[in-house]
């Protein structure tokens, strides 16, 4: 056993002497009737404080418990028919007790007081005690007050008038020291992070507890002789303050009982474990469904998910959304980082990031590869769209451009037209050049559409479809459940699977006709060619059919074509609509 | 009549085509803020309008002159083809469209529904 112990068990031993000793003072000097049952409460404050000292030395909490057992049991010795005892007692030991019930309540459990608000409801109350305790010590003679059990007290300033109106003002102020701590525990829960709130449950005992108890202290008399009820509630005050410590200490340990649950952590790490399911087994281990795991790049001073995406740490904040972020190191190398409410025991905290320590180290690898695959998808998806915005640029340029000068040729070929309409020959030639200009016009205008329809910007994919339907070869029946415009890469891509599939039917399917369905479900764009042809067309042959799968993938969707059974191929594509 | 477009040598090329078919010019417009300032300033009975212009498009300057009785008769004018623009012509306002290839004073009057000026 450690010097510690042996200290806290000398400690312990002494306070055992100061309570029973206390009781049976109080028992065979002035009230008889009492029994040895009053001192449970101080024993159980005794026993609690002992072992939170002991489990927990760094916490005040077990230091207020022994300092409430010395104090409240101040009362009991100063029933010593001695002179001095009896006016300690009754003075320091009746009125300090609560003081420190309450400081033990507002700085559970982290064992002091966290708010400048705490700190002055406090303050507030020990003044208040120590006031009326320092009036009651100078001015109270038990005996001129008609107690002929009591002891003879040497008050300085003997005055009932004194002693009765310090009692009175402590018990009207009591009244609003009760709200103020009532207030204070109210800020506590509305501050406190979930997890917080959940470390707050044995508060909200402890203060139903003390305000039951205070309650019941309009009813309780310590006197049997006197009035029979008011005794046993004075009685049954002393049973439920043997709960207190009790409540108080279960909520301290609750953290060490947590450590078991990295006990079983460790159990479920030894087993393989599914990509991504680190972060739901530390959610469990540490009891926060808050808690996030984010993973440091290769080499980058940046942070991805599991799934590789990058996310950023939070700032540091206070509140009910504040967050603590605790890093996880390798040789000095940021490993991970564990965010998580700030109400965890970091303790606990570094014990399960130590137990997962070369799960962690696993997870990164794999977040890692997640996170360089996502930027070259990222990579794909901007080349399509530069391309396609490329395609735009053209198709506009060639509008602007060289459409514009054709158009305003062929006015001019018009008008020398009709002012040689009495030469024959020129008139002739002039027809030609008209004619070899509308034809150069017309594959312009087809070299324009198939760079980038005009149509598909102008009106959405719906209609751009419609006009390839009127324009092809072949039957076409398009169905659309939807008018509004989606985003321009999506249109595109989804203009182009039309367009190929189409393309490939005229030339190889010998189809008698094609249907075109277009719909939207789940923020999905789905594109799907039907034709009742020879079918046999295959994505491995050919750069249209690959090229097309390869666009579709670039915006994470998925591309296929199928061979009916009943003859004819169809062709599907889902797109994401945010692509 | 007015014409409105943002290339100079459609424009000319425009005018003297009308002009010698016996339409009067009485304006040009290279864009669709002035060109929607110069209708309501000259009141004339045809517009001959690009629907591509550098501020605005053709449409909206056909919805901001609007329609009606006293309002001018628009004839829309693209260098691209009317099926490039699906039904958004039809939809308007405008009295018809003509590829700018294909302008004549035989093309404006059968989108005018007249012989002629």
């Amino acid at each position: 056993m450690t010097r510690r112990r042996w200290g806290l068990l000398a400690l312990g031993i002494a306070l055992l002497g100061w309570v029973i000793g206390g009781e049976w003072v109080s028992i065979h000097v002035l009230v008889p009737e009492n029994h040895f049952i009053d001192a449970l409460p101080g024993l159980s404050f005794l026993l609690a404080g002992i072992v939170a000292l002991d489990q927990r030395p760094g916490n005040r909490i077990g230091w207020l418990m022994i300092a409430y057992v010395v104090v409240s049991y101040l009362g009991n010795w100063g029933n010593l028919q001695v002179p001095v005892a009896p006016a300690i007692g009754s003075s320091i030991g009746q009125q300090l007790g609560g003081a420190i019930l309450a400081h033990i309540a507002l700085s559970y459990p982290a064992g002091r007081l966290r708010t400048r608000f705490e700190r002055a409801v406090i303050g507030i109350i020990y003044g208040v005690s120590g006031l009326t305790s320092l009036v009651i010590l100078l001015a109270f003679d038990p005996r001129a007050d008609g107690c002929t059990r009591c002891a003879w007290e040497p008050a300085p300033f003997p005055s009932r008038t004194a002693v009765i109106t310090a009692n009175l003002v402590a018990q009207r102020l009591g009244f609003i020291l009760v709200l103020l701590f009532l207030a204070a525990v109210w800020l506590r829960w509305q501050r406190a992070t979930p997890a917080g709130r959940r470390e707050l449950a044995p508060l909200w005992v402890a203060v139903c507890v003390i305000c039951l108890v205070d309650l019941m202290g309009a009813f309780a008399s310590p006197f049997p002789d006197r009035q029979r009820f008011a005794y046993l509630v004075w009685e049954l005050q002393s049973v439920l303050y043997i709960s207190l410590p009790i409540i108080f200490l279960w909520g301290l340990l609750s953290t060490r009982l947590a450590r078991s649950a990295v006990g079983d952590l460790v159990i479920e790490l030894d087993k393989p474990l599914p990509p991504g399911q680190l972060q739901a087994c530390l959610v469990r281990a540490l009891g926060d469904p808050s808690l996030e795991v984010a993973y440091a790049r290769d080499g980058l001073h940046g942070w991805v998910d599991a799934e590789g995406q990058p996310r950023s740490l939070p700032e540091p904040s206070d509140g009910y959304r504040a967050r603590t972020v605790t890093m996880v190191e390798r040789d000095g190398q940021p490993l991970a980082a564990l965010i998580h409410d700030p109400a965890l025991d970091q303790g606990l905290v570094h014990a399960a990031a130590a137990a997962a320590g070369m799960t962690i180290a696993n997870e990164r690898l794999q977040a890692e590869v997640r996170a360089q695959l996502e930027e070259v998808r990222a990579s794909r998806q901007r080349i399509v769209e530069a391309g396609d915005a490329e395609r735009r640029r053209v198709e506009r340029n060639i509008h602007d451009g060289a459409q514009q000068r054709m158009a305003t040729l062929a006015l001019s070929l018009a008008m020398l037209r009709d002012r040689a309409a009495a030469d024959p020959a020129i008139a002739a030639s002039l027809d030609q050049a008209a004619a070899e200009l509308r034809q150069a016009m017309a594959e312009l205008r087809e070299l324009a559409r198939g760079i980038h329809p005009a149509i598909l910007t102008e009106e959405g994919l719906p209609a751009a479809v419609e006009a390839l339907a009127d324009r092809s070869a072949l039957p076409v029946r398009v169905l659309a459940d939807f008018d509004e415009r989606l985003p321009e890469p999506v249109e595109a891509i989804a203009y182009f699977v039309v367009a190929e599939a189409l393309a490939n039917i005229t030339k190889y399917a010998r189809a008698s006709g094609a249907i075109v369905d277009l719909s939207r479900c789940n923020g999905t764009l789905r594109v799907k060619v039907t034709d009742d042809g020879v079918g046999g067309a295959d994505v491995t042959r050919g750069s249209g059919l690959r090229g097309l799968e390869d666009r579709v993938c670039a915006v994470r969707g998925s591309f296929r074509v199928e061979n009916l059974s009943a003859g004819g191929t169809c062709v599907r594509a889902e797109i994401p609509c945010d692509a | 009549m007015l014409i409105v477009d943002d290339h100079p040598g459609f424009r000319a090329q425009a005018r003297a085509l009308l002009m010698a078919a016996g339409y009067e010019v009485v304006g040009e417009a290279a864009d669709g803020e002035s060109g929607v300032r110069v209708v309501r300033d000259l009141a004339p009975d045809v517009v001959l309008l690009d629907i591509h212009l550098p501020d605005i498009t053709g449409f909206e300057v056909v919805q901001r002159v609007g329609g009606g009785p006293g309002r001018p008769a628009i004839v829309l004018i693209s260098s691209r083809d009317a099926s490039d623009y699906g039904r958004r012509i039809e939809r308007s306002g405008a009295r018809g469209f003509i590829a700018k290839a294909e302008l004549s004073a035989r093309t404006l009057a059968a989108v005018l529904g007249g012989p002629g000026p």
